[in-house]
């Protein structure tokens, strides 16, 4: 035990004293103080009320001219709508010039040609125009009808009132963190793992590892690096979290319009904690697969193309997921089986327990599950590491390794 | 105190590496463990340092299976590597508190063994920024620092220059005076020839020839003798074929072992000598007649 704390503080402080992981963890708070800060920021340049961007209306029909201009003013606020007299050519000029942003050219009420310098992919203009021209063309109908235009306002401006409450979990409001926190845990895990497995095979390409190997037990050093390793991840996300947290709070205000966002920090605490289980569990998982195969390396050159494998199985698991909660069934066939399988559940089973209903004999199976995986792949990795280690020149195959680890068992 | 191995077999495989291998090494004597590459000199190390077992026999200190707990080794490898971008105050530190020190008194070895090779001042360098020989002395301290009660020292002088060798040769000279039990390996024969008493021979995992040096020397016949003189081109032509030049010295084939004497008063009366003696074999020459057909 003695042993294994030596090394655990000897393999932290090399994280902590490493100017790549010190500079990453400060630019990643800076990034996100800056981002939390983006709408004071934006403000504080924008000198208070920003500019409005024009829009040009042409009607071939004048009888429908100041209705139109009535109606797209109402519903284009962020826009000072004009009206233009001098036809499609004036329209084209007057965007070309930037002078103005966009221009509608109604012909009638039925026909429209819309005008726009660059269309942004998030250009909604055409949808509202849509919506604006079919409420005028039953108004115009409805008092050709017969209607005042009180009645013909009042049917108009019916609003159905909805409701929606979901008995189980809202995926709208779960999506977003449960997003991030996938996103997070694949970061962590790639590279978190390949610092491992590069850290293990540094030590036997720079022979440190013949003194070590003799110096220590090699589940100590296995088990003293991964836990290193877990920890210097975990202060790197606290860090960064945190400083999130304490900027969007100092920021609370500025954000209060945006529901995306204050949906990230109002992450339910059981699933906070739901989420560090599965966190810890998967990244010992596979921390220990990329210690055991970066112990197999005798090159640093060798790390990249051995720890392939692991590095696909975690891509195809990370997958899996994002698409499951793209389609927005999370409780899909694959899903349910990931859940269990101990190289995919802590992403499958998050994301089932955060945007679904999971019984809990489920969330009980699949970390019991995978903390039996840790327990017995921690093992497994410390017998593939002492074997490993004193295997240099070509890189062994991982069945020829296993050979080897069971052999000395009998 | 006498560390044993008893009949040690180790396989790997199929791979016979150690083949039954037993030799005995006693405290304030230094001991050659020699062989030729792929011998099993590393593996008998490795099953002595506890990195896996053998498959048969042991390895024992005074009769007793060895405690390691409480038995304190240290160990040059000959592969030498520590942390090449680490400090190396913190790296010394490090290893001596994996061999159990606390972390007090490993500061006060290292610092003392800093100090004792001359190398205070890259206590807080980093290890890549040292000459090869430096780094050689900085691995000997984890070796040393936390007063191993058995030193293994694999080719400890290779790579060093002369001056830093005469100071490795004081240390090693001041470890087996002061009673610890000093295993050498390696090829460099003259430096195993200086310090062991007694050797032990590995090829293809056996043990070939074991002992006292000197009394394997003497073991061999006594009927050479090595002639260092300026007149060495009129001897050898008076001596015909008994005659021989090794190494730079004029070596005389006798007859019999008896005519030494004669031979001897001959060469002194006849020829200007600067020295006259029997030739023994070196450790070179005995190493090679036993590992010459790899087994």
């Amino acid at each position: 035990m003695k042993q294994f704390s030596k090394i655990f503080k000897f393999e932290l402080k090399g994280y902590f004293k490493n100017k790549i992981f010190v500079g990453i963890t400060i630019f990643s708070v800076i990034a996100i103080a800056l981002s939390m800060f983006i709408p004071n920021i934006t403000s504080l340049f924008g000198g208070g009320e920003p500019e409005k961007r024009v829009m040009l209306i042409y009607s071939n029909d004048a009888e429908f001219s100041s209705l139109a201009e009535q109606y797209f003013s109402a519903a284009f606020q962020d826009y000072e709508v004009e009206m233009a007299d001098g036809g499609v050519d004036e329209l084209k000029e007057r965007i070309t010039s930037g002078e103005a942003e966009c221009a509608f050219a109604l012909n009638g009420l039925s026909s429209f040609t819309y005008y726009v310098d660059n269309l942004s992919m998030y250009d909604t203009n055409v949808a509202t125009a849509n919506a604006v021209l079919i409420e005028l063309y039953r108004l115009n109908a409805m008092l050709q009808n017969g209607l005042t235009p009180e009645q013909a306002n009042d049917i108009l401006d019916v609003r159905i009132e909805a409701k929606t409450t979901a008995l189980g979990k809202n995926q709208i409001d779960n999506f977003l963190y449960t997003y991030v926190m996938i996103i997070a845990l694949y970061m962590v895990i790639l590279l978190y793992g390949q610092m491992v497995a590069t850290n293990v095979a540094t030590e036997k390409s720079s022979r440190a590892m013949e003194l070590l190997i003799t110096s220590a037990k090699p589940t100590n050093m296995m088990f003293g690096k991964v836990l290193a390793s877990c920890t210097a991840g975990f202060v790197q996300l606290a860090a960064i979290f945190g400083s999130a947290l304490l900027f969007y709070n100092i920021n609370k205000s500025a954000w209060e319009g945006n529901a995306l966002v204050q949906s990230i920090f109002n992450i339910p605490i059981d699933l906070f904690l739901y989420m560090l289980v599965f966190f810890v569990l998967g990244f010992f998982i596979y921390a220990f697969l990329y210690g055991a195969i970066g112990s197999t390396a005798s090159k640093l050159e060798d790390v990249n193309t051995a720890v392939m494998p692991v590095t696909f199985l975690f891509i195809i698991a990370f997958f899996v997921v994002v698409l499951s909660m793209a389609s927005g069934n999370v409780d899909n066939t694959i899903m349910q089986i990931c859940s269990y399988v101990p190289f995919t559940s802590p992403m499958a089973m998050f994301t089932r327990i955060a945007m679904s209903t999971v019984a809990w004999y489920e969330v009980v199976i699949s970390i019991g599950v995978l903390v039996g995986s840790v327990i017995a792949i921690g093992i497994l990795a410390a017998k593939i590491y002492r074997v490993g280690v004193l295997l240099y020149g070509k890189r062994p195959k991982l069945t020829e390794v296993l050979k080897s680890v069971f052999r000395k068992e009998k | 105190m006498v560390l044993e191995f008893k009949n040690i077999s180790k396989s790997f495989g199929d791979k016979k590496v150690l083949d039954g291998i037993s030799f005995a090494v006693e405290s304030g004597k230094a001991f050659g463990l020699l062989g030729r590459n792929g011998a099993g000199k590393t593996t008998s190390i490795r099953i002595l340092m506890n990195v896996f077992p053998a498959d048969s026999g042991e390895i024992t200190v005074d009769g007793s299976p060895i405690d390691y707990s409480r038995l304190n080794l240290g160990y040059l490898p000959e592969e030498r590597g520590l942390y090449p971008k680490k400090q190396i105050f913190d790296q010394l530190v490090y290893f001596a508190e994996l061999k159990g020190a606390d972390k007090k008194e490993a500061k006060k070895a290292v610092d003392r063994w800093l100090d004792k090779l001359g190398m205070t001042e890259y206590r807080n360098k980093r290890l890549d920024s040292l000459s090869k020989g430096n780094q050689q002395k900085i691995q000997l301290i984890t070796a040393l620092c936390c007063d191993p009660q058995i030193i293994i020292l694999d080719e400890p002088f290779s790579g060093l220059d002369p001056v830093n060798a005469m100071l490795l040769k004081e240390v090693v000279r001041e470890q087996i005076e002061s009673g610890k039990i000093v295993l050498f390996s390696g090829h460099q024969m003259n430096y195993i020839e200086e310090f062991c008493d007694n050797i032990a021979i590995l090829n293809g995992g056996k043990i070939v020839l074991s002992g006292d040096l000197r009394e394997i020397k003497r073991s061999y016949a006594r009927d050479r003798l090595v002639v260092d003189s300026p007149s060495a081109e009129k001897i050898k032509a008076d001596f015909g074929d008994a005659c021989y030049e090794r190494d730079g010295s004029l070596i005389l084939r006798l007859a019999d072992e008896t005519d030494k004497r004669e031979t001897m008063k001959r060469l002194i009366d006849d020829y200007d000598i600067d020295e006259v003696k029997v030739y023994e074999p070196s450790l070179n020459d005995i190493f090679v007649e036993y590992t010459e057909k790899q087994v």
